[in-house]
């Protein structure tokens, strides 16, 4: 009883310790906060500016026909369409503003009543091999699209679409979820992290080593320390994806359960790599080397089990694959991995747990090293 | 008197390189116990063995009563520690460090702030206590990082180069505690390059050299081995071989060496032989100069280890 009522009260100093000395350290802290941020930006940034290929569409004929033409092409949501003249969009074009021109001719409706075969020009800027592939797939999905509204008696075969989802989720909502994760990653890393590395560069260390203290009580300390900062981190993160892009927790206890676990996570994560290489300023790259390639693996863009077995199974052996699970089903609803979702936070719990372990040990072996 | 540290056949093997080989000597309790050597001697890793910071590859080791790998935390919560670096949290103050340190070494209790006070005020740091350490001097951080070893009362201190870096007034401050220390029954292993500062504080000195133990005993005891006095003679000429050859020869004189123009003899035993020495010299120079004096640490340390302490 006495001995767990030391651990306890060695756990709470080691914490508030870390806390007070990260404040004290404006630039960590500051860092610490501002790069899972920046990591969030820059990540929406790319979702944002990658999404629909700019197309002009020049509207020859205004028949009823051509106008639902029209909107065919912009419920293929491929394109952001701009209606405009001939030379416009030419003009458009030689700008390097639009990727194509989508002509519908003068004799449209016409030609669709006499049913003659119509030809549709479309002027593509095939310099950039997605937005030509968006373009190629897209254009006849409308003209599909358009038929099938148009003239149904003539479109006798089509697809009877049973959804597994009540609603559809945007490539935005999906991603923008996976973000979050790699954020607190970033943020975890660097926040245990530089907590670590300082009490080595300042030598400290063997205030912490030299006390009759468990070593596990003075890791779970340190963890705590740099969950307590990385909390504001998280918020800010959290609080951007909810409030700002109006991506909304479907299960908010669970998005709030998840969160502390996987800042828990990742601020071990964070702990082992500061007691291994005992510097900050090898932490923060270290911090971004890691979060980039483990994020790619780990199902940020759809579920893993959709690309390579080979992927799939590295992508299984770290903790970020089960994080961005447990988030999208506590945002989404979603089930993105084979593994059940109290079988996805039990794992996450493991890996938590082996964490500290290993870092104790680190701590004991590199703290002898000192 | 019980022992408070005993070494057996302690080594510490990094790859290759022998850190400390076969180590064995005992420090008694209540003893001020002074470690020298020059760097790389095997100083830090028999204390880092000593409190648990690193395992030795062969031999044992006791603190206390407790063996240091098997009651490593009744090691350490017995041992009080100044590391040479303080190891103090500098962008902390002083109160919040002590206060840390009682965390850590289970000091709890309504007891534990006027201690905390007392021990403040013992180093001369009670006015301090609110500012930041980054602010202090460096015999202030010597200091506090005094104040926070004793904190958790252990019965051990270990005091890694105490006064490093310290100026004049304050390392006198520092032996003035360390002093007290043993007045109050506790054993200190200190750590020291100054030799001075080993003369004065260390009841029994040890000597290292490439992880090897080269002499043990009381500073005093280490001055007669070495000699009973130097003697040092200026002479008009510098004398000839012949003439050192002879001062050589003469019965009590262990060493001769012609340095500078001036004649350095270490003389052993009871019996003064200066006027013998005189008596010589005269036949073939003339006397300009003559002191004699106890042999000092550096010659002592010189003449065991080859290299000079600061090396």
């Amino acid at each position: 009883m006495l001995d767990v009522a030391y651990s306890l009260r060695v756990i709470r100093a080691v914490a508030l310790n870390d806390i007070r000395s990260a404040l004290t350290e404006r630039l960590f802290t500051s860092v610490s906060i501002l790069l899972p941020l920046n990591f969030l930006l820059l990540f929406l940034l790319f979702v944002l500016t990658g999404g629909q290929a700019p197309t002009a569409v020049v509207m020859d004929d205004t028949g009823p026909y051509a106008e639902q033409f029209l909107q065919a092409l912009q419920g293929a949501r491929s394109f952001t369409i701009v209606r405009s003249t001939a030379d416009e969009a030419q003009r458009l074009m030689q700008q390097g503003r639009i990727v194509a021109i989508v002509t519908v001719p003068a004799d449209f409706d016409a030609a669709l009543q006499s049913g003659q075969t119509i030809s549709l020009p479309v002027i593509v800027n095939n310099l950039n091999v997605d937005y030509t592939n968006d373009i190629r797939r897209a254009v006849p999905l409308a003209i599909t699209s358009f038929y099938a509204h148009a003239f149904p008696d003539q479109v006798v075969v089509r697809a009877n679409e049973i959804d597994v989802h009540a609603q559809d989720t945007g490539y935005i909502e999906y991603l923008s979820v996976s973000i979050v994760v790699v954020s607190l990653l970033v943020g975890g890393l660097l926040q245990a992290g530089t907590n670590a590395a300082r009490e080595y560069e300042t030598g400290t260390i063997k205030e912490l080593l030299l006390a009759p203290a468990d070593r596990w009580a003075i890791e779970v300390g340190k963890m705590l320390g740099a969950l307590a900062l990385n909390v504001l981190s998280a918020a800010v993160v959290v609080g951007v994806v909810v409030l700002g892009l109006g991506v909304r927790p479907v299960h908010l206890p669970e998005m709030l359960g998840y969160t502390l676990l996987v800042m828990l996570t990742f601020v071990s994560l964070g702990l082992l790599a500061g007691t291994l290489v005992r510097r900050r300023t090898a932490v923060v790259p270290l911090s971004i080397a890691l979060s980039l390639p483990i994020f790619f693996i780990s199902g940020a863009f759809g579920p893993v089990q959709w690309g390579s077995a080979a992927l799939a199974f590295i992508s299984r052996l770290q903790p970020v694959y089960y994080a961005i699970a447990v988030f999208q089903y506590a945002f989404h609803d979603f089930e993105t991995t084979p593994s059940s979702l109290s079988l996805n936070g039990l794992l996450l719990l493991t890996f938590t747990v082996v964490i500290v372990v290993a870092s104790a040990i680190a701590l004991r072996r590199r703290g002898a090293a000192q | 008197m019980p022992v408070a540290i005993e070494l057996r056949e302690l080594t510490k093997r990094f790859g290759t390189f022998v850190a400390l080989d076969s180590l064995s000597l005992s420090v008694q309790r209540g003893e001020i116990f002074g470690l020298l050597g020059p760097n790389g001697s095997g100083k830090t890793t028999t204390v880092n063995i000593l409190s648990g910071l690193s395992r030795p590859s062969a031999g044992s080791a006791t603190v206390l009563g407790y063996d240091i790998t098997r009651d490593t935390r009744a090691v350490r919560a017995s041992l009080g520690a100044v590391p040479q670096e303080t190891a103090l949290y500098e962008e902390l103050t002083a109160w919040t460090n002590m206060v840390f340190h009682a965390d850590l070494y289970n000091v709890v209790g309504h007891d534990r702030n006027s201690r905390i006070l007392k021990l403040l005020d013992l180093v001369q740091l009670t006015d301090r206590r609110d500012s930041r350490v980054s602010t202090f001097s460096g015999g202030m951080k010597r200091r506090l990082a005094l104040a926070r070893a004793l904190l958790h009362d252990p019965q051990l201190l270990y005091l890694d180069e105490p006064t490093l870096g310290v100026d004049v007034q304050s390392r006198r401050a520092l032996w003035d505690y360390i002093l007290g220390l043993k007045q109050q029954g506790k054993t200190v292993l200190l750590t020291t390059n100054y030799l001075e500062e080993a003369n004065t504080l260390c009841d029994r000195l040890a000597i290292l050299d490439h992880g090897k133990l080269v002499a043990l005993d009381t500073a005093t005891a280490l001055k007669q081995r070495y000699g009973d006095m130097v003697i040092d003679l200026e002479l008009d000429p510098v004398p000839s071989q012949s003439l050192l050859g002879d001062l050589r020869a003469l019965p009590g004189v262990s060493e001769v060496v012609l340095s500078d123009g001036h004649v350095h003899l270490t003389t052993t035993g009871q019996r003064s032989v200066t006027g013998d020495i005189i008596t010589l010299v005269a036949k073939q120079s003339t006397v300009r100069s003559i002191s004699q004096r106890e042999p000092n640490l550096d010659e002592i340390f010189l003449h065991l280890t080859g290299t000079a302490l600061r090396d």
